[in-house]
Order: structure tokens, then sequence, then C-alpha cells
């Protein structure tokens, strides 16, 4: 039986206790001599080998491509679970080259000596099982969510789930008798034994167990590689099996591919010369061999998605037909990976499939397969979306995150092209060494598709404008999979609409920008008992509004405790002068009650700085936006109400204005430039926020920033939209997407095709 | 008896973060070209969001070449002291001798058992610790040829072979703050290894280091046989200040070299993930309190040696 797995083969290492140096230079000639694998026995009772994990953590330190894999590791004396986050930071490390081989433990005698508990064969097999079980729920799961595995021998009571490893790492069991024969049929990858301790027909035998149990599970055989350790010298001469010219190996090897579709061969060699030969002779040799049967046999080569992975896929998704290109970056919900990329910041998601094209070509192939399918799609830069819903349930994401390229383009312009998946604390470090900055927001997490395709609301906003205000060109891909290039040339109906309501109209797969010259820059955290709440934030709306355009000054309040209420003012200052900065600063000393203060001259990168690590947002965020003009007395009034009211723990009004108010309202698609504040209130509940929203602060907005917004209500559009601005985004939304593909983020409803159209 | 005239080492306590694994190898790479002498890297296996800290030792150490490394410290409950001790004889012949082990009693008990460990109460972890002590220290021991029996309350081994032998003497280092796990120190280990954050007044180091000292004279060994190290925090500006580790490098030189001449002090690790506060601590603190202390310490003991444990 030929299971059609592609050849690899490894070295099986000595890891003797007496040579280190030796061990770790085979292995490192291992790699050299472009073997698949290196493989290390495990025996911790055995004073003359080194210890294995931590060879294999430093073999894996000290190769770049090579994978490798304990072979095969004693379960019986390695507690499972913390060998799971072991095994992923090992995969981790070594972006993606673990294996485990993993065996039941026998030398009873030697384990239990170790001090660890004798077990029967049978009860071995049951605690690998355990132990398997253990390790893939471990690394499927995420830090938020307790693990309970119940078990006879090996327990997780409210353990963190995760690490996820790099990639799905494969499970290959050492076994010899039916009864671990049909636990690798059930659960495992592979199947590992050792040559020298099989008879005539062990081979084929125990792949019948194996397969028949793997079948019985639903499985596919050919899920399962079969590896095989084999031990053999060379000489001028064959001597009987594996003990001659290469030509033989090769010869004697081909029915063990063919016959009982070994897949990997594991070669124990005597020293360094015999490992050369069999890499650079018998491996090519043999391939060579196995692929002229195959194409005669028609033999179908290559791997098969696993049930496990198979079982989870979801409806409506034919997962068989995602374009190559995009299959091999792929991620299902069955997938190591999954935990990571499922969520988003804010929100809790189960997509069935999330695409990671690796530039413009592909996001366009990710787009046409995902408008062949009848999903959701949603589309993702960096994922802090509060408006954009850039993750979904059973549907497909555009994840952008591979496609984050900082570039300077020209310097002497400073015009800068960057693509949607960096985030903006990324950004900030790569212009930081040119002396510029491009005011983005308040938190370098945030991604650039979809803040610079909506607005931007930053720290330099009243000196710099928005981030929309520096873009000069984009690259997107439309609806109907069309790359193009929109500019105040190109396309200006699509570069207008693009700058406040980008995602109507397609993915932007790059952007170019002009950047600004600056320094470091003063930055302050000031913290007041608002008594007076309403009294003081009208003050410091007055105060915002006339100090000079290098201030800008955020203002957040939480939750009343205890009857105290203390306002934050973060403010930015466009100047590196200790005295410039202390001036502007000064009257908002005089705002109450300073609690806290901090003031400090920082280099831009550090007051964006991009926190590292997956996201694992549950459930919808509650937030509702408002744009002002000026912080009125009614306003303020009524904002005093929505704090008391306890509804929101999150409340923020930022500083607008300024250069942002420079440019026309009909000049981009964000058209509130008259606005001196945004803003926000987070909730833990939409009704309820809602209710108090909706009487005490809606009355006094004048439209408002999308990003911030996630009242699904149909109001919200016009909110959002002026009404000549909505009604030529809609114009051009029924030219370019009358589909309504892009629809996850503030959705424009098409126009119907026959109205007036503008050239595009 | 403050000042236990050990040679002067510098390191890092770098957090195991594994949302970005390379730039932890890397504050680890910077550890080295600091000039610094050892990278430590704190070891909750519950944790999720931390890299395994074996692995991670093991792999930091294949890509350094100068530094020491150890954990600060070591989950003993998570990790069984027999396999703990042949991995870390393995690591330190691999790395030539740069391994030295932190060993912790555990602390986070819903934790460790939500693993599948055990739950201990205070005392009975410091047994279980000293018992692992003398397991690891067994095994590590070839010089003799006796059946090694364990048969503690926790852990027992029976007869296991002993060695591999690591390539140095490694030293235990303990963290401690308690006088059970003080005076366990003084008996056994070859280091204290607390942290300054949770040292509330400085006059309590001096009751501590009298509590490890009492210990190790009743056991038939020296005070200097335990070195002291101590986790540190602070941050570097120019403004000099009266807080602690709060201020130019001068200042922190001249604090540090206070901790080891009134407190005994002569292993300083800094936290905090900076790799530009790393390389001042190596190019100019750290010599500079060597400079200090060996004007103190005086002509004649400029070429003190480690002390070595028994
Ligand atoms: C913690 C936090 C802080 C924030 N601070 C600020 C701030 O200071 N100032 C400010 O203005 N905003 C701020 N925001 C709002 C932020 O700008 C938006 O939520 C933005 O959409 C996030 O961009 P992203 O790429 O990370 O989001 P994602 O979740 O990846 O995407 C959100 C939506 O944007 C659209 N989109 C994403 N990429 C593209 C693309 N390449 N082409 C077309 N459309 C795309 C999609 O509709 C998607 O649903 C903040 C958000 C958070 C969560």
């Amino acid at each position: 039986m030929d299971y059609g797995h592609p050849l690899e083969f490894g070295a099986f290492i000595n890891p003797d206790s007496a040579d280190p140096a030796g061990v770790v230079d085979l292995a490192r000639r291992a790699e050299e001599l472009g073997l698949d694998l290196v493989t290390v026995q495990d025996h911790p009772y055995q004073p003359a080998l080194l210890e294995t994990w931590t060879l294999l953590s430093w073999i894996a330190g000290s190769t770049d491509r090579i994978r490798i894999a304990p072979n095969v590791l004693n379960m019986a004396i390695r507690p499972p679970a913390v060998l799971a986050r072991a095994a992923a930071s090992l995969d981790l490390l070594s972006g993606g080259r673990l294996e485990l081989g993993l065996g039941a433990g026998h030398f009873w005698d030697a384990i239990a000596a170790m001090g660890t508990p004798r077990l029967s064969p049978g009860e071995s097999v049951d605690a690998l099982a355990e132990a398997i079980e253990m390790l893939r729920t471990i690394w499927a799961g995420d830090a938020s969510t307790p693990l309970e595995v119940p078990g006879a021998f090996h327990t997780l009571d409210g353990a963190q789930g995760g690490p996820a490893p790099a990639h799905t790492v494969s499970l290959w069991i050492g076994a010899l008798k039916p009864r671990m024969q049909r636990l690798i049929g059930a659960k495992a990858d592979g199947w590992w034994p050792s040559l020298g301790r099989l008879g005539p027909g062990d081979l084929a035998a125990g792949n019948a167990v194996v397969d028949a149990a793997a079948t019985e599970a639903g499985r596919d055989p050919r899920e399962i590689r079969r590896l095989l350790n084999i031990t053999g010298s060379f000489g001028p001469t064959a001597q009987g099996r594996l003990s001659g010219p290469p030509a033989t190996w090769v010869e004697q090897l081909l029915p063990y591919a063919l016959d009982d579709g070994v897949g990997t061969f594991v070669y124990a060699a005597p020293d360094r010369a015999h490992l050369e030969t069999f890499a650079t002779e018998v491996a090519p040799a043999l391939r060579e061999a196995v692929a002229t049967v195959r194409d005669v046999r028609e033999t179908e080569v290559g791997a098969v998605v696993p049930l496990a992975i198979r079982a989870k896929r979801r409806e409506g998704i034919d997962y068989d037909t995602v374009p190559a290109a995009l299959a091999a970056t792929a991620v299902e919900p069955g997938h190591a990976g999954f935990a990571g990329v499922r969520n988003t910041y804010l929100r809790g998601g189960s997509p069935g499939l999330v695409l990671r094209p690796g530039d413009a070509d592909e996001v366009a192939q990710a787009l046409s397969f995902a408008r062949s399918q009848p999903v959701p799609l949603a589309v993702r830069s960096a994922g802090h979306g509060i408006s954009g819903r850039s993750t979904n349930d059973g549907g497909i994401v555009i994840d952008l995150s591979r496609l984050n390229r900082i570039e300077v383009l020209d310097a002497a312009t400073r015009r800068v092209r960057i693509e949607p998946g960096a985030r903006w604390g990324e950004v900030a470090q790569a212009l930081h060494p040119y002396g510029w900055a491009l005011s983005s927001g308040d938190f370098g997490g945030v991604g650039v598709g979809g803040l610079a395709t909506a607005g931007g609301i930053g720290w330099l906003g009243r000196e710099h404008g928005l981030t929309i205000d520096h873009v000069r060109a984009v690259e997107i891909v439309l609806a109907d999979g069309r790359l193009v290039r929109a500019d105040a040339e190109h396309h200006p109906d699509l570069f207008w609409a693009v700058r406040g309501a980008g995602a109507n109209f397609g993915i932007v797969t790059a952007f170019e920008f002009e950047v600004d010259e600056v320094g470091d820059v003063g930055f302050a955290q000031l913290a007041f008992d608002a008594g007076n709440v309403a009294e003081f934030l009208e003050n410091w709306g007055a105060l915002q509004e006339a100090a000079p355009r290098d201030l800008t000054s955020f203002l957040i309040i939480g939750r009343p405790r205890g009857g105290q209420v203390v306002a934050t003012v973060m403010a930015t200052v466009d100047s590196d002068d200790p005295d410039t900065v202390i001036s502007r600063l000064q009257p908002f000393a005089t705002l109450g009650p300073l609690l806290q203060q901090a003031v400090q001259i920082l280099p831009y990168p550090a007051i964006v700085a991009a926190p590292d690590g997956g996201q694992h947002g549950q459930g919808e965020p509650a937030t509702r936006s408002a744009l002002v003009d000026h912080i009125t007395p009614e306003l303020a009034a009524a904002a005093s109400k929505l704090i008391h009211s306890g509804v929101s723990y999150f409340f923020q009004i930022r500083s607008v204005g300024g250069a942002v108010a420079d440019v026309p309202p009909d000049a981009t698609a964000y058209a509130h430039r008259s606005a001196n504040f945004s803003v926000i209130a987070f909730g833990a509940g939409r009704t309820r926020l809602d209710a108090v929203w909706d009487t005490q602060i809606q009355p006094h907005a004048n439209g408002l920033y999308l990003s911030f917004e996630t009242d699904p209500r149909p109001e919200r559009i016009t909110d959002a939209f002026p009404p000549a601005t909505l009604a030529r985004l809609r114009e051009l939304k029924g030219r370019l997407d009358p589909e309504n593909v892009f629809r996850d983020n503030f959705s424009v409803a098409p126009a119907k095709p026959g109205l007036a159209t503008v050239a595009g | 008896m403050p000042d236990y005239g050990h040679d002067l080492t510098f390191g890092t306590f770098i957090t195991p973060t594994n949302a970005a694994p390379a730039k932890v190898v890397e504050l680890a790479k910077t550890t080295e070209a600091a000039g610094l002498d050892l990278a430590t890297f704190q070891d909750h296996p519950y944790q999720a969001g931390f890299l395994d800290t074996w692995t991670l030792l093991s792999y930091v150490a294949a890509q350094t070449e100068r530094i020491s490394l150890s954990a600060n410290v070591i989950n003993l409950p998570l990790r069984p002291p027999a396999v703990l001790a042949r991995a870390a004889a393995s690591l330190d012949l691999l790395s030539g001798g740069r391994f030295e082990l932190g060993l912790g009693a555990g602390a986070f008990w819903d934790a460790i058992a939500a693993m599948g460990g055990p739950r201990r109460t205070a005392g009975e972890s410091i047994t279980a610790l000293s018992e692992g002590i003398d397991i690891i220290r067994g095994l590590w021991d070839t010089s003799t040829r006796e059946r090694l029996v364990v048969d503690g309350t926790f852990y027992q081994v029976d007869g296991a072979k002993r060695g591999p032998a690591p390539a140095h003497d490694i030293q235990i280092w303990l963290g401690a703050l308690k006088p059970r796990m003080l005076r366990l120190i003084g008996r056994k280990a070859d280091g204290w290894l607390p942290s300054l954050a949770y040292i509330k007044e400085l006059s309590d180091l001096t009751a501590s280091n009298t509590t490890i000292d009492e210990a190790a004279i009743a056991a038939g060994r020296t005070p200097g046989d335990v070195r002291r190290l101590l986790n540190i925090g602070g941050a570097f500006s120019t403004q000099r200040s009266d807080r602690l580790l709060a201020g130019p490098p001068e200042q922190w030189a001249e604090q540090l070299s206070d901790l080891t001449l009134e407190y005994g002090f002569s292993s300083y690790i800094l936290s905090g993930d900076d790799a530009q506060a790393m390389m001042i601590l190596g190019q100019e603190v750290a010599p500079a309190v060597r400079e200090l202390v060996r004007a103190e310490r005086g002509a004649d003991e400029t070429d003190a040696t480690p002390a070595v444990g028994l």
C-alpha cells in the first residue's frame, strides 16, 4: 500500500552526553545535507544521553531550516500539559519546525527509579491517548477560556489554553503492538516504528491495523504518515539488509516505500560519512525511483486534509477550490493558528476561513473566491475595527496582515508607501529615523487599512490634520477584482470616497502618504478631580479651542466611583522645547484639583507603541459617536448626565479642528470639518447606552465619526454622511459596487443604476 | 557580615512573552552585546502567554556565546526534579558551562493544580524543594558510585543512574523572602535571589542575610558560600532623585555599590525589557559599580574569586 506521501529523509542522532559538540555538529550537517528532519531519542533515565528536549531546543537554535522531532518522547515521564506549552514554544521559536514523536514509555524499572509511577502496558497506552488529547486541547485553546479535561492519568482543571504552535504540529507515535496501532489509526498523524524491531510482514500487518482503526474513526488512512527508523552501513559489496553500496540500499528501501507506504526514512548513521552518503546518494535516488513508479501507477501524491480539520469546516465554503496561492497560508477552524486569527481586538468571531493574501494580486484572487461563496465577507487589516466588523460567523475573512510593508518613495517630498496591514506603531517606528511622523490616532496597535480609509483623529490632529488628509494615492482592489490606482488625477471620485468611506468601495492594498516633519513631542497626562463635570468639560473645551494648533488634547472620564469623577486629560504638544510645552499646558493645570500629573518630552513612537500578540476580543462592543462644533453649556450638562448615569465605562472627547478644518467639507468623504470635538462613549450594554445617548447627546450632535460608532440603526448613515456626501457616495457605489460586496462597515446603499453619473 | 566579597555580575530579567518570540531572543542577545553576564527568564508554565522557559533557555543558549543563563526561577512543582537535573546538566554541557539553576518552590497553587500539578502548603513546598535539591545534586554527582536513593515525602528516586555531570558546578539559587526558605538557602543553596520590589525596608535585607548566614554556619558552611543576587527595576534619567534606582547611571552605581558593601549583594538582574537600559547597565553602571566596590574593598581583595558551594 502506497499512501502517496511525499518522501522525506531524516537523521537519527545519538545524543551522546560525552560529546555534546559532536552531536550538534551532526545536526547542523544534516541540515547542510538537505535532509528534512533531525531526530533524537529520549531516555531521560539514561545519563549517557543528553536530555532530549534541551538538545532539540538547542539544535533548533543552531539551525535554520531543518525540522526537528524527538524520536520518540517518553510520555511516561513527561507531564503533557507542560509539554504542550513547551512544544508550542519550540515551534514558535523555530518558525514552525517542530514535529512530535511520542511513545508510551518502556523500561519501566528505569522510569520508576526516576520517581515516576509504573504503569501497565495497557495503562500506558491509555495515558498516551489522554496526553494526545491534552496536547491538542491546549494548542487549540486560548488564554481566556479555562480548560477542563478530566482523565484517569492526566487532568486539566481550569488551565489556560494556548499558545498555539506556529504550525499544526504532527503527532507521530512509536509503536509495535496492535493496541498502540489502533490508537494511531484513531488519533495520531503518523506511525513510527524501527525496522530493527520488526519481523517480516510486521509493517503490512501494522498498517492494516492502523488503517482499519483510521477508517473506523472516519479518517482517511492517508492522513497517517508512515515513518521508519533504519540502521545500516555502506560498503562496496552487498551483504544483507542495508549493508552495501547505495544502489543496493535504494533497491532494498524501494519496496518499503511502495508496498508498505513508508514516507519518511530516518537513518541512524554510525558516523558523519554514512549520513553524507545516505543524504547525497540514497535519498535522491530513492525519491526518483519512487516517483517513477508512482507515475506509472498514477498514485495520487500529496497530503490529504485530516478528518479533524474537515470536521470543523463550515457550511457554504468550498474549501477545495481555494486558489492555490492562498491555500498555503489560509487558516481554517481546524488549524493550529485559528485561535490567533478568529477574533479581533473588540469582537469574538468564528469565521469559516481566513485568507491571508501576500500581495494585491492575491487580494484580488481572495476577493473573487469570496464572492463566489454564499457566506459573509469581512475585510481586516489589523483588527481594531469598532464600526468595522472585521470578523464574522461562518464566513470568509480577508486578512491583510501580511501586506505590511512601509517604504519611503521619495525623501525630498516625504512620500511614503504603506500597506494596510502595517500598524500605526510600526509606521511611527519606521518614520522616526527620518524625523517624520504621520498623525494617526492614539494607539499603535490600530491598523493602517481601517483608519486611513475612514479619518484618523490623532495626537497631532490640530497641527497636522486627519490621516486621510495626507493620502496622495491609493491602490485598491474593486468589487469586480480590478486593481486601480486612485489619486487626484485618476479616478478622482474614488479617491474622494476612499478618504472617509473607503470600506465601501474596495480593499486598499497600499496608500501613498505625504508625511510631516515631527521631532520629539511634549506629552502630558493630567488627572483631575472633576467634581463639577459640566463646568470642567466646558472649561476644557474653551481652553482647547483657544489653544495654538500645536496642542491637541483628549479627555477621558471613566465611570464615577464613590461619587468621584476623575477626568484625565492627555495632551500632545508638537514641540520638543520644554518651555513651549510647559507654557501650552499651564492653562490646563487650573482646570481643577490635580490628582496626578506626568509631563514628558518623548519621541513620537513612544506615544503610539504597538503591543504584540493576538487578539482575543469577545462579544460585541457598544459605542456611540458624535461630532460637535463646541462644548456648549447644554452639551456639557448633557454629558454630565451621561457620565453620572453610569451607562458608560469610558467616555472620551477628542479635540479635532485646527488643520482638520482647513480642508473643505466636500474635498473628502469625511465631511464634518467644522467639528472641533469628537465625543465617544463605550457602554456595557447597547440598550442602556442608547437610551441615555439618544436623549442626552444626540440632540447636540452635528454628525458622527463612523470609526467610533457601532449603532446599527439606519439613521447613523445620514449622521456619518451629510446629504450631498451621501448622494455622491451612493452614486459611486452604484457604479463600483452595485451588489454591495463591501458592506461590513457603514454600508452605503448603492444608488439604482440609471441616475446621472459623474466621471469616476 | 555585610560584604561577602563575591565578584560582581550583572544581568537581565526578560519577560518570555510568546507574542513575539524573536524579540525575546533579541533581548537576550542584547544582554550579551551590552557586556552583561547573565540573562534570566521567569518560569510560569501555567501562563499561556509565556514561552516555555526551559525551551527558551536552551534555544537562547544556542544563540549566544558568552553570557550565562538561568531561570528566575524554575517552577519546581511543574518540573519534576530528576528530569530537571539531567536537563540542566545537558544544557550546561551544550553551553560549555553557561547555565545556573534558579529554583522556586511554587506559589500560584491554583494555576499549578489546574495544569495537573500538585497543590502544596508553604511548608510542604519547602520540604519538596529541599528534596528536589537533594535529587538534583545527587544526579549531578558522578564522583560516587553509591546507589542514589532519596526517599522524600514529595519526591523519590530509587537507584536512578547518576549523571551526566554538568560542565561546571551549576549554582542553585533560590528565590525566597521568608525565614524557612532562607534557612534552606543557608543549608543547601548557592545563592539567594529575591526581588527588590518585594522588599519593604532595606533593613529587612540585613535580617534575611543573618538568617541565611546562621543556617549556613549551622550546616558547616560559610556565609560566603551563598551568593546574594537581586532582581532590580528602575529608570534611568538625567536628574538625580532621592529614590532607589531612579536617576543617572552614576546614581545607580553608587546605590548598587552600597547594596554590595552594606547588604552583600553581588549580582544585579534588571527587569523592564528595555534594550537601552540594558546597554546603560552593561556599559556604564556595571564598570562604575565594580570600580567603586574595588576601591572600597581595598587592593588586597581586588581579585576576589567567586565562592563555591559545598
Ligand atoms: C484601541 C483603539 C483605538 C483607536 N484609536 C483611534 C484613534 O485614535 N483615532 C481614530 O481615528 N481611530 C481610532 N480607532 C478606530 C480605528 O481607526 C478604526 O477602528 C479602524 O477601522 C481600525 O483599523 P484596523 O485596520 O485595525 O481595523 P480592522 O478591524 O482590520 O478593519 C476595520 C474595518 O475597516 C475596513 N478596512 C480595513 N482594512 C481595509 C482596507 N485595506 N481597505 C478598505 N477597508 C478596510 C473594513 O471595513 C473593516 O471592517 C481606534 C480603535 C481602537 C480599537
